[in-house]
């Protein structure tokens, strides 16, 4: 076999198998054609961001400062239009801004009485036919006609004006509730800047961005129509994409709050369109993912905690140490009982039911006339579950003011707080350096009146040892209770209970009810408290709604008291229920939140808290 | 120049082979992109609004009560089911014992005027809740009595997916129901079933497994007979094609809403190759979604030429 012969067998074996090789090993195209199949059918792993920092940070952003010290200027002036900067105007838009800023029809909505309304103008450009009715089509097909749109950032809605330009004339104005314009170039730079200054999202990229890293920020279109947690705020989204890994982030910045409101990491497949993520959902899956389907263990100072969110038991914290040695079994707010009073019970008609926002209500007829009325609201997980008032982000851990401690606390809140009839609570647990904790409630209003009794009802379910003794102090000597029992908590006493180890009286935890002096502003507890011997089933998972809303005699937990059950050294469970009634005069509210137009013409909210629960404090010596 | 003969033919038989697999494989991957194309766009084909079958419950004539009627599910003044009718709809037909299985959330009406109801949890739950989920309710058209119709001992609300039942559309073709329960499903897994009910007998005919339905309705076209599912997970809507009476095990995803947050609730075929679909936000929870605000409703024409179901709200 010759040289050559031999190399033509060489050249054609080599040929055949690099065929063989092209034709089964896909081509790159091949390959991305199927991650993208990947990511659209059955999606990539997603992961979700939630602000862990206050709004507040985001005002020290320039160009956020800059819009916020204009706008107050502006309402100073007595106007309420912040307008479209010159150099996002030609000479023409330039004239139809100071025409429309001076029309009453266009500035109609821009004041509620004499208060003014935070409104930008968002952008003025050539019309497009399809923004007009015939009649303006007609005209504009020989004249120059511009069109020009406002938001109005406190009532959602938007205002298009025709403006014919050689003429000078306001031909069409049309208001669109609830609708929201693209924005201008001034707004697209803020969003991006509060995206790019956003903490959470430095840190899930790895690295500080820029704004070259923003594939898709200046595509106003593509910024629109990511709805945050309240869909009447105007939000977009900003994204920074990632080619390589074929993902990218999508940071949801809520300009109406001008913060940065949820992130998610996604496919660049279809699944990725703005419409698919929104504030609430990314939170209801970043909850139920990371809180409501697993514990987390938190270790901080000497404490070791394990918590989660319940179906409708609220944050509930579980087997609970303190430099290694057990405290708590189980801590939660099964519920929150809400009831109002009012006169007119002769003639209140209770033949079918009544819903408020949504709740069915429950009446009780009372003495004089009065009767009772309201619900029992659950909190839980957002999804799945029986709960009525949803987590907002997750549970958080912060300092205690006091700086001897911290808190672990979770925010539930009804969708349109502080609109009437919604409400908002706080489940906050706090833990000082002492080795003391405090299982708190927090009411933030706002409620259907200014007639509110609140009654969180608290399942405290010690681990002192297995054999648990519940004492109460009984003219300055302590007396241990024998038989399960319910009271009503005295006032002003420090220390009016006490539980313990059955085979160690120092060891354990005496009970300081809140009558005020915990400088939180709190009016105190007027609490009932009921101990009661373990069972798994009442309480140890999660509770339904227990009880009567407004039988202001029974707190729900009666059903479980049986004065012939020993508590002597058993394992014991705590239930505390405070009474809180709120109070809507002016300089005295409480559990109280309301809505003002502020210095920027722009929505705010006051919340005035209550605060209640009992503190657990070690009794000295049981080391 | 014979010498190097064998190399230079090897190469242009090595040329030729290489431009057929070249070829070839271009040809194979546009063959796989149109087929692909296809099955994500042209699967229900063209239909039109169909007659129904089913008639208004016949007690009403024997209350001399007049059509037009609503049925009224709301319950928002009424607990259980309520008929408006008259002026302005303002005259009323709700016996009190219409309250005794609490709360209904949709219905389907028969051709002998039976109207079947689904139950739902609604804001607070009650000891008698959760059994009341596992049941279908039948209004009977010659009484007006409710009672429970069949009791589905597979079906488990929980405190932690509180609902049972929740929809149902009757067959016209062969006087069966079909009824999707989602009690099955948690965070993780999708495990709702579809459930096909023969009326006479009551017997379980199909039980597909692994959707969780919201809304249902029937639909015929050209290219056959299809169960139109709105997802209680995603904001889709499936289809489902029936052969030979039998549901076929995988649904096809036909549109998705435009928000994320949506859930179709209700569809109707309203015209020739015209859906009304209506939305609701819904999460598996007691949280009231029926406030008029809450809903969204779209309207979704199929597009001949570009057979494609086109979306847009009105």
């Amino acid at each position: 076999m010759t040289k050559e012969i031999k190399l033509s067998i060489a050249i054609f074996i080599t040929a055949a198998m690099t065929m063989a090789l092209y034709w089964f090993i896909p081509t790159d195209d091949e390959n991305s054609e199927m991650n993208v199949r990947k990511n659209t059918t059955s999606h990539i792993e997603e992961k979700v961001i939630l602000p862990q920092y206050k709004n507040t940070i985001y005002q020290n952003v320039p160009s956020v400062k800059a819009y916020l010290s204009d706008l107050k200027e502006l309402i100073k002036e007595g106007k309420s239009v912040l307008p479209l900067p010159s150099s996002e105007l030609d000479a023409d838009a330039q004239k139809v801004q100071e025409l429309l800023l001076a029309h009453p029809e266009f500035l109609k909505d821009t004041k509620q009485e004499d208060t003014l309304l935070h409104n930008d103008m968002m952008r003025i450009l050539p019309a497009i036919i399809s923004s007009m009715d015939a009649k303006t089509q007609k005209i504009c097909q020989t004249s120059s006609c511009y069109q020009a749109e406002k938001y109005n950032f406190v009532t959602n809605a938007t205002t298009r004006a025709i403006v014919d330009v050689n003429d000078m004339k306001v031909l069409a104005i049309e208001q669109y509730a609830n609708m929201q314009p693209d924005i201008s170039l001034r707004l697209t730079r803020i969003a991006q800047d509060i995206a790019l200054h956003a903490p959470e999202v430095k840190k899930e990229l790895g690295f500080t961005p820029r704004k070259k890293d923003m594939t898709m920020a200046n595509v106003r279109g593509s910024m629109k129509e990511s709805p945050c947690e309240n869909t009447t705020h105007l939000c977009v989204a900003p994204t920074f994409t990632d080619h390589k890994k074929e993902q990218a982030l999508w940071a949801v910045v809520d300009l109406t709050e001008l913060r940065f409101a949820a992130a998610k990491w996604a496919g660049l497949g279809k699944t990725t369109t703005p419409a698919c993520i929104s504030e609430r959902s990314l939170q209801n899956r970043h909850i139920m993912k990371n809180y409501c389907q697993k514990d987390t263990v938190l270790e901080k100072d000497a404490w070791k905690i394990t918590y989660r969110l319940t179906g409708s038991d609220g944050l509930e914290i579980r087997d609970v140490t303190f430099k290694g040695k057990k405290v708590l079994k189980s801590a939660k707010i099964v519920d929150w009982h809400v009831s109002y009073q009012q006169k007119g019970a002769k003639s209140l008609d209770t033949t079918t039911q009544t819903y408020i926002e949504g709740r069915e209500v429950e009446y009780i007829r009372g003495e004089n006339d009065t009767f009772m009325f309201g619900y029992n609201d659950a909190m839980g997980c957002p999804m799945f579950s029986t709960s009525v008032v949803l987590p907002f982000n997750g549970p958080q851990v912060k300092e205690l003011n006091t700086s001897n401690g911290f808190m672990l606390t979770q925010d539930f809140r009804n969708p349109k707080w502080p609109m009437a009839c919604n409400y908002r609570y706080e489940n906050r647990f706090e833990f000082y350096d002492d080795g003391s904790f405090r299982v708190v409630g927090v009411n933030k209003g706002r409620g259907c009146g200014d007639t509110a009794l609140y009654r969180p009802v608290m399942r405290i379910d010690m681990d002192i040892g297995t054999k648990e003794t519940f004492w109460k102090m009984n003219q300055g000597t302590w007396q241990a209770k024998t038989q399960e029992f319910k009271e009503k908590v005295p006032n002003s006493k420090p220390y009016a209970y006490k539980i313990t180890s059955s085979h160690a009286e120092s060891k354990g935890y005496y009970i300081e009810s809140n009558y005020g002096q915990f400088k939180d502003k709190s009016r105190g507890d007027n609490a009932r408290i009921f101990v009661t011997k373990f069972a798994q089933k009442e309480g140890d998972q999660d509770l339904l709604t227990l009880g009567s809303c407004c039988k202001l005699e029974e707190e729900g937990v009666e059903r479980y008291i049986d004065d012939t059950v020993s508590i002597e050294a058993e394992d014991l469970v705590v239930w505390y229920v405070p009474h809180v009634r709120n109070d809507a005069e002016k300089g005295r509210e409480y559990c109280w939140a309301d809505t003002f137009i502020g210095d920027e013409g722009n929505v705010e909210i006051k919340v005035w808290p209550c605060t209640v629960g009992p503190k657990f404090i070690p009794i000295k010596g049981e080391e | 120049m014979p010498k190097y003969l064998p190399i230079v033919m090897t190469l242009i038989i090595v040329g030729l082979a290489g431009y057929f697999v070249v070829s070839k494989k271009n040809e194979h991957k546009q063959i796989k992109k149109v087929s692909i194309q296809e099955e994500k766009t042209n699967t229900i084909g063209t239909f039109a609004k169909q007659k129904t079958c089913a008639i208004p419950p016949k007690f009403l004539k024997q209350m001399n009560i007049p059509q037009p009627v609503i049925i009224d599910l709301s319950q928002k003044r009424f607990k259980g089911i309520a008929l408006h009718h008259g002026k302005e709809f303002k005259q009323t037909v709700h016996p009190k014992i219409w309250e005794q299985y609490e709360h209904f959330s949709t219905y389907t009406v028969d051709r002998k005027g039976n109207i079947y109801l689904v139950p739902t949890p609604f804001i607070s739950i009650l000891p008698t809740t959760f059994n009341l989920q596992k049941n279908l309710y039948k209004l009977d058209s010659n009484t007006g009595k409710i009672s429970i119709f069949m009791h589905f001992d597979d079906v488990h609300p929980s405190a932690n997916n509180p609902y049972g039942l929740n929809a149902i559309a009757y067959d016209c073709d062969d006087a069966t129901l079909w009824v999707a329960a989602i009690d099955e499903s948690d965070y993780a897994s999708q495990k709702g079933a579809i459930y096909h009910i023969d009326l006479e007998t009551k017997e379980i005919l199909q039980k597909v497994e692994g959707f969780d339905v919201l809304s249902m309705t029937l639909l015929k076209s050209d290219k056959g007979k299809f169960l139109l599912v709105g997802s209680a997970r995603d904001n889709g809507l499936y289809a489902y094609a029936i052969v030979k009476n039998r549901l076929e095990d995988k649904a096809v995803k036909l549109l998705e809403l435009p928000n994320a947050n949506e859930h179709i609730r209700k569809i109707k075929i309203t015209a020739k190759n015209q859906l009304e679909l209506q939305s609701i936000p819904f999460s598996y929870t007691l949280i009231a979604q029926s406030a008029k605000k809450d809903r969204m409703i779209y309207k979704v024409i199929w597009d001949n030429k570009l057979k494609k179901l086109i979306v847009s709200s009105t």
